[in-house]
Parts: C-alpha cells; structure tokens; sequence
C-alpha cells in the first residue's frame, strides 16, 4: 500500500479522475441538449385517447404524448381529484392536443385509470398552422374553389396544400422583397425633403421633382399591393374540413396551412426525411406565434453577423493596443498599471458592460450621430437607439482584454534574433512589425479572437439592452441601399432562448424550443470556433520551427 | 602555436595602424561604451580596412561583440547602453543625431551567431531588405535573389526550392541564405557576429571559404572565439581584454610575434 502511494499511482488516478469527470460534465450536457433538441422534430406517434371523465362521461383526445411522470396518490388526492384511494402512485401522461381555439388549454394531463382505451390510428393528421399552433384531427372533406367534395386520398389534399403554401410563399416574397424596398424609397424620399426643408433650401423645384418619383412608387405600389391581395385570395380559395377530438367538423382554410402530415402512417425513412426537412426549416424560416412557433433564421443571422461584426472591430483594436503596449510604451510603471487594468477589465460583470453601452455608445455617440447627420429624421432615432452596430461595439470592449493579452503573449514569443535580422537588413521598427514580428503572432492573435468568440457569441445580458429584440421585422442586411444596416436592431440565439423559455405564453409547448434553440446556440458557436482554430492552425503550420 | 599554412589569405600586408583614407572603410575613435553604469568598452581606437577581413578575437565577455554591433549601432535597442566618441563611416559619425539608422544597417549588413531566417520562403527571405527599400519589380528582384545566393555559395542547392519555407534548410543552409539576405542589399560593410558557432565543422569550413570570397566586394569585420578561424580567415586581427583593444595587427603578425604579452598568452592558450 505505502508502495502503492510510492510510485504516483494514486495522482495518476486522480488527475484522470478529474479529466473524466470534467469531459462527462460536458458531453452529458451536449448530449442531453442535443437529445432533447433534436426530438423536438422528430414526427412523432399521435395517439387517440378514450378518456373516462370524473362524472363517468367519455371524452376522446387526441394528441402527442409530450411527457410521462408518477405522482404519489396522496398529492392528487390533496388537489381535489377523485380517484381510488387505494393506489400508492399513478402514472399520468401530459398530451398536446393543439386545436388551440377550440379546446381551454392545449396542453392536458391525462391520468393512467382513467383511460380506457389508447390508440394510434393512421387516418390522424397533424396540420400545421401559421396562426394558433398545430391542429389534429381526422381530415374529411375539402372545398375546391367553393365546392365541397369528400377526401378520397392523402394526395388530394396535398396537390391543395401545395398550390396554397406556393401562393403564400409568393405573397411573402412580394412583401419582404418588392414591397419593403418601395416602402424604403419611399422612407427616403420624405427625409430627403424633410432635410432640404430643414437646410433652407427646399425649392418648388425639388418638391416636385421628388413628388414625380414618389408618385412612381407609390403606383408601384399599388400594383404590388393588387398582386399581393390576389396571391392571398387565390390561397385563400381552399379549404380542409377537420373532424377534430370533439367530434365536430371544423373548416380550416388552406391560406392558414403550412403542411398536412399523417404521422401514424409514415415508414421509418419518410419519418426521418421528415425529420430532417423540420430541421431545415427551423435554422431556415422565421419565427411565429410570439416566437413559439416556426423557425429561428433571423436569430442565427443576428448572431453570426453580430459576432462577425464584433470581430471586426476587437481583432485590430486589440491587435494594435498590444503592440503599443509590448513594443512602444516605456517599461515602468505606468505600464505596468494599464496591462494590470486591461487584465481586470476581463472580471467586470458584463452587465455592467451593457450599461456603459447603453450610456456612452446608444445615447451619447448614438444621440450625437443622429444630431449631426440625421437631423430629418428627428424625433425618432436612427443610431440613438440600441442596435446592432452598438452590441458589436459593446461586446469589442468586453472582449479587448482578451484579445490584448493574448497578442501580447504572442509578441513576447518571438525570438529577438529574427527582430534583429530584420533591423540589421535596414529595416525600420514599424517595418519589422508590420513585415515579420506581427503575422508571426498571428497564431496568437487568432487564439485571443476565438476566446473573444466565445465569449461574446455566448454573452445575452448587455445585448438586451444595445440592441436585441424579441422580434426584429428585418434582417441588418438587405437588398436596399446600403445593404448593411448596422443601425437596425437584430434578434440573438441568447436572447431568443430567454424569451422562449421565460417569456412565452406558453411554457409547455416552449420547452422543447429551447432545447432546440440551445443546441443551435451551441453549434453555430462551436462552428465559429472551429473556423477561426481552422485558420489558427494553418498560421501555426506556417510559422513553426520557431525554437531557434 | 598554430599552424599559418591554413591561412588562405594572400593579401599585401597594410600597416593598420597609419592606413590611409582610401583604405580605410570604418574608423572607430576614443569608444566608450556603458551599459548603465558599468562600462563595457575602453577608449578603442581603430581603422578597418576596406575589402579584407578584419577579425575580431579574445575572451568570452572582452566586448568584441558589443564593439562589432557598434558599428550598425545594434546597440540602441539596449535601452541602459550608452556611447562616448566617432565611428566615422565614409567621413561621417554615424552617431551624429542627423544619422538615419536604417540607412546605416542598409550599408553595414550583419550575420547573426545562429541563423535566424524570417518564417518565408528562400526567395522571401533574399529580397527582404529589397522589399524594406520598396523594390517589387519581380525582374530585379530574381536577379538579385540569384546573384545573392550565388554570391552565399547556396545558389545550386536551392534554386529548384526557392519557394520552400526556409525553416527546411539545414543550419549550414540557413547560415548561408542569411548571409545571402544581407549581401543582396549590397552593403559597404558585412559584419559576422560568430557565424559559425552554431554549425557543424562542416558547414563552418564551407562558411570560412565563402568569408574569403565576400571580401572581394565587402569589408568583412567578423567576431570570432575561434583562433584557427582567426588565423585562416581574417588579413587582420584585433585582440582584445576586458573590453580593451589590446593589439590590432595583420593577422600573420599578431599570430607569429604578438607585440603583447596578453596576446601571447591568450594565443598559445595559457588562458580564455
């Protein structure tokens, strides 16, 4: 035994402990994440209950099991069920029933002794809904153009759902592409005038030289908006008749229907294809129903852009704050205070940091903007509200001392002989940075970016208060001049699984959405760090064999 | 003693101490030098002669480096040094306050005691300080990158490379191309501060014959703790103790009568 403790066994034993423990840590999380995420789309069984209510009645439900749990008799009892005493525990199943109009909630406990009977018929479908969440039900009839006529096949029903969600898809288009771009122009057009007004030097002339092209787009408009009018009618022109749960024919009308599915009849490989294609459309299709619903696109693109946009601007901040300090500023004391407050800079609670944004960059460096180049647009704001650009800015300063430190530990890695090759060939200091000493850190600038990554793509609370929303009617960039809004205030990954999971109306039916989102938020950051250690790898293959 | 055969130098024998002008390619006078307040070098006076070999030899810590990176005043970058008296380099000090310093390490080249390429290509590294002076025309810099590592006796064994990093030579190799990068500016002076302290005795011989080469178009000052390479390079050799210039004479003089007793004594090894 005391040999046993000789020969360093037990440090090994403990030092693998802790890396085994630290890598469960991570990958059950990951896993657990990933799992709960990622069954979210998968199609999964409907099933019809026969339920016997408290006063002896049948009722038929029918829905997706979400979650099973065993409560203690003792507990339902102290709630007011009625219920066999003699029972220690009960199993009861939480079903989500959808037909959120119809029924009081659209989530429902079912207890074990009460059902009688349970089944999966393959005649249920799932119809999911733009508005007021999925519906299930049996499809019966449909009215084509007006005519009703009894559903013969599954077919029938989609050749209809396919014509409508085409013409919505074109609807939309319309109106996130043509339509937003008029109203652009013409946003535009009234500040022009309103800033020649304010100048003094608004003349007939330029009046009705701008009234002439506003007159253009607003007959543009009108044609666009006819056109848009008649997609919707045209989608609007079918309709499915439902017998739902209650055993009552419901019309649904097909402008209102993204996708018809049968998910008691699909095979093994039709549930995965759709598995994947609900995937696809959650990464690419906006948010509905308050975020409950639908796709988060808008918060993906807010992330990446916002980080990206962060990257920009921290990587030669940092770079250049690095150099001054290593290279340039005397070595005494002074200096020593500014690397010990940069150091600091990192511990400081990023709320606080969302403060300063909010203070100094949105109201003073914003509100001054506004002041001096947008005066037209006066009362309301343009860069003298949160936005984006401010969130970038924000996030820059958290993660300065990140990036300054870690190039400074880079600068301080390369061998002084290759500084002095290069001042020995006639070569200035700046030329000596610039040309060897700074791409040669290059690897450890890289290693501060990916840490300001990180930390920035994870970081939500300053961003709520410098420019993220729940709801952002549009992307930072577009196809209208100049394309990239930094302005515009975005949606976040972090922020979205926030007010999902808190926010929302509707916690049960959210849960799975933020376990989705989660694992989402996860990836795209373990994609943007796999990027950027791509590329600090390939700059460490170039400059190895630095040990001289 | 050591054996004088090996001396591959023939030249005519200058008296170093009464040069004249027009042979004189660096005059150092009445040098002082401290780091903070201990000084490192004492009172040196010397004149290096134009296209020959002058070596610099004596004890680890006598200042003959410190004296050679006077030259290209490499000795800035040591924040605590400081410097008392002339380097007159073309009848000018290259102290006085109005003395670029980059232009003056663009004509006194200097080879480092281990090899230190930049992490790029051969060629990168040849047109270097071609680059720095704002030369891109891709003709020039071939030819010069070709004459330079022809001039650095390297030029067969990478020219089908030349794109290769340079970290793949071997250290004789990447000795060679750094001699190769200071030539291809074509300085007045080359300085070599140990060039081969850190090679194989095989790359060290081939060094040694290039240094005779080089003084065909360069003043070659080279720093050596190596009295054979002294002796089988250098026209003219300076010993120098404790940071003083002991004796500076024609290189087979000082090795066969040294004028000094210290001198002899360190040449026939009685220490150092």
């Amino acid at each position: 035994m005391k040999n046993w403790f000789r020969s360093g066994s037990p440090w090994i034993w403990m030092t693998g402990g802790a890396v085994s423990i630290s890598l469960i840590a991570v990958l059950g999380l990951l896993m657990l994440i990933a799992w709960r995420g990622l069954t979210y789309f998968w199609p999964s069984a409907i099933h019809e209950f026969n339920v016997q209510l408290e006063d002896g009645s049948n009722r038929t439900v029918i829905g997706e099991i979400y979650d099973r749990e065993v409560v203690p008799i003792q507990r339902l009892l102290e709630a007011g069920v009625k219920i066999d005493p003699t029972l220690d525990t009960v199993e009861r199943i939480l079903v989500k029933t959808g037909n959120r109009e119809y029924v009081d909630l659209d989530f429902s406990w079912l207890l074990g002794p009460a059902i009688k009977q349970q089944s999966t018929p393959a005649a249920v479908a799932v119809i999911e809904r733009f508005t007021n969440g999925n519906f299930y039900g049996y499809p019966v009839a449909v009215e084509e153009d007006g005519v009703k006529k009894t559903l013969t096949s599954a077919e029938q029903l989609e050749v209809l759902v396919k014509r409508a969600v085409a013409l919505n898809d074109k609807a939309q288009d319309l109106q996130k592409g043509d339509i937003s771009s008029v109203n652009y122009e013409l946003e535009r057009i009234r500040l022009k005038l309103r800033s020649y007004e304010l100048k003094d030097q608004l003349t007939s002339e330029i009046e009705t030289k701008y009234s002439k092209i506003a007159e253009g787009l607003r007959a543009e408009y009108q044609i666009y908006e006819a056109q848009l009018f008649s997609y919707r009618d045209q989608a609007n022109r079918d309709a499915v008749i439902v017998k739902d749960m209650r055993g009552e024919e419901v019309r649904i009308p097909l402008s209102n229907v993204l996708e018809v599915t049968y998910p008691n009849d699909m095979g093994i490989v039709s549930k995965i294809i759709h598995w994947f294609g609900n995937m696809g459309s959650f990464v690419t299709s906006d948010p509905r129903e308050a975020n409950t619903e639908g796709g988060v696109f808008p918060a993906i693109f807010g992330t990446i852009f916002m980080v990206m946009l962060m990257a920009v601007i921290v990587t030669p901040l940092g770079v250049v704050a690095a150099i001054y300090l290593h290279e340039y500023a005397p070595k005494n004391g002074l200096t020593k205070m500014i690397r010990i407050a940069v150091i600091n800079l990192a511990g400081v609670p990023s709320i606080v940091y969302g403060v300063f944004g909010l203070g100094f960059f949105v109201y003073m460096l914003g509100g001054s903007i506004d002041e001096l180049f947008y005066p037209e647009s006066s009362p309301s704001p343009v860069f003298g509200s949160p936005g984006v650009l401010w969130s970038a800015l924000t996030l820059a300063i958290l993660t300065l001392p990140v990036v300054i430190v870690s190039t400074e530990e880079g600068l301080s890695r390369i061998p002084t002989s290759l500084r002095q090759g290069s001042l020995a060939l006639g070569a200035t200091k700046f030329e000596t940075l610039w040309r060897i000493i700074v791409p040669m850190a290059s690897p450890a600038i890289m290693t501060g970016l990916i840490l300001a990554v990180a930390r920035a793509a994870g970081e939500v609370a300053p961003l709520m208060l410098v420019g993220v929303v729940k709801l952002a009617p549009t992307l930072p960039v577009d196809m209208n001049f100049p394309y990239i809004h930094v302005e515009r205030k975005f949606m976040h990954l972090g922020f979205h699984i926030y007010d999902v999971g808190f926010q929302s109306p509707n916690v049960e039916a959210a849960r799975p959405l933020v376990y989705a989102t989660s694992f989402l938020l996860v990836t795209v950051i373990i994609g943007l760090n796999l990027t950027a250690i791509g590329v600090r790898n390939h700059l460490r293959e170039k400059f190895k064999n630095l040990e001289l | 003693m050591i054996d004088m055969s090996s001396n591959l130098t023939d030249a005519v024998s200058l008296d170093v101490a009464n040069l004249a002008a027009e042979d004189t390619a660096l005059e150092i006078k009445n040098l002082d030098l401290f780091y903070g307040d201990k000084q490192a070098l004492f009172d040196v006076s010397m004149k290096i002669p134009k296209k020959q070999v002058t070596a610099f030899i004596g004890p680890s810590g006598c200042g003959k480096s410190t004296l050679l990176r006077c030259i290209n005043r490499m000795n800035d970058l040591v924040d605590i040094c400081h410097i008392k008296g002339d380097i007159n380099l073309r009848g000018k000090n290259i102290y006085d306050r109005d003395v670029d310093v980059a232009t003056l390490r663009r004509n006194v080249g200097m080879v480092f005691q281990r090899p230190n390429p930049f992490p790029k290509s051969i060629y990168e590294n040849v047109v270097y300080g071609l680059r720095l002076q704002g030369i891109n025309d891709k003709r020039r810099l071939d030819e010069a990158a070709e004459s330079s590592l022809r001039g650095a006796a390297i030029w067969d064994e990478v020219k089908d490379r030349l794109h290769d990093n340079a970290f793949g030579l071997s250290g004789g190799q990447q000795q060679r191309l750094v001699i190769a990068r200071a030539i291809a500016i074509e300085p007045e002076i080359l300085l070599l501060d140990e060039p081969t302290s850190a090679l194989d005795p095989i790359s060290t011989l081939v060094i040694e014959e290039l240094i005779t080469e080089l003084k065909k178009k360069f003043t070659v000052v080279i720093v050596t703790h190596n009295m054979q390479q002294a002796a089988r390079v250098s026209d003219h050799t300076a010993f120098m103790y404790m940071g003083k210039l002991v004796e500076y004479a024609d290189t087979n003089t000082l090795f066969t009568t040294p004028a000094k007793k210290q001198t002899e004594d360190y040449i026939t090894g009685k220490y150092g």
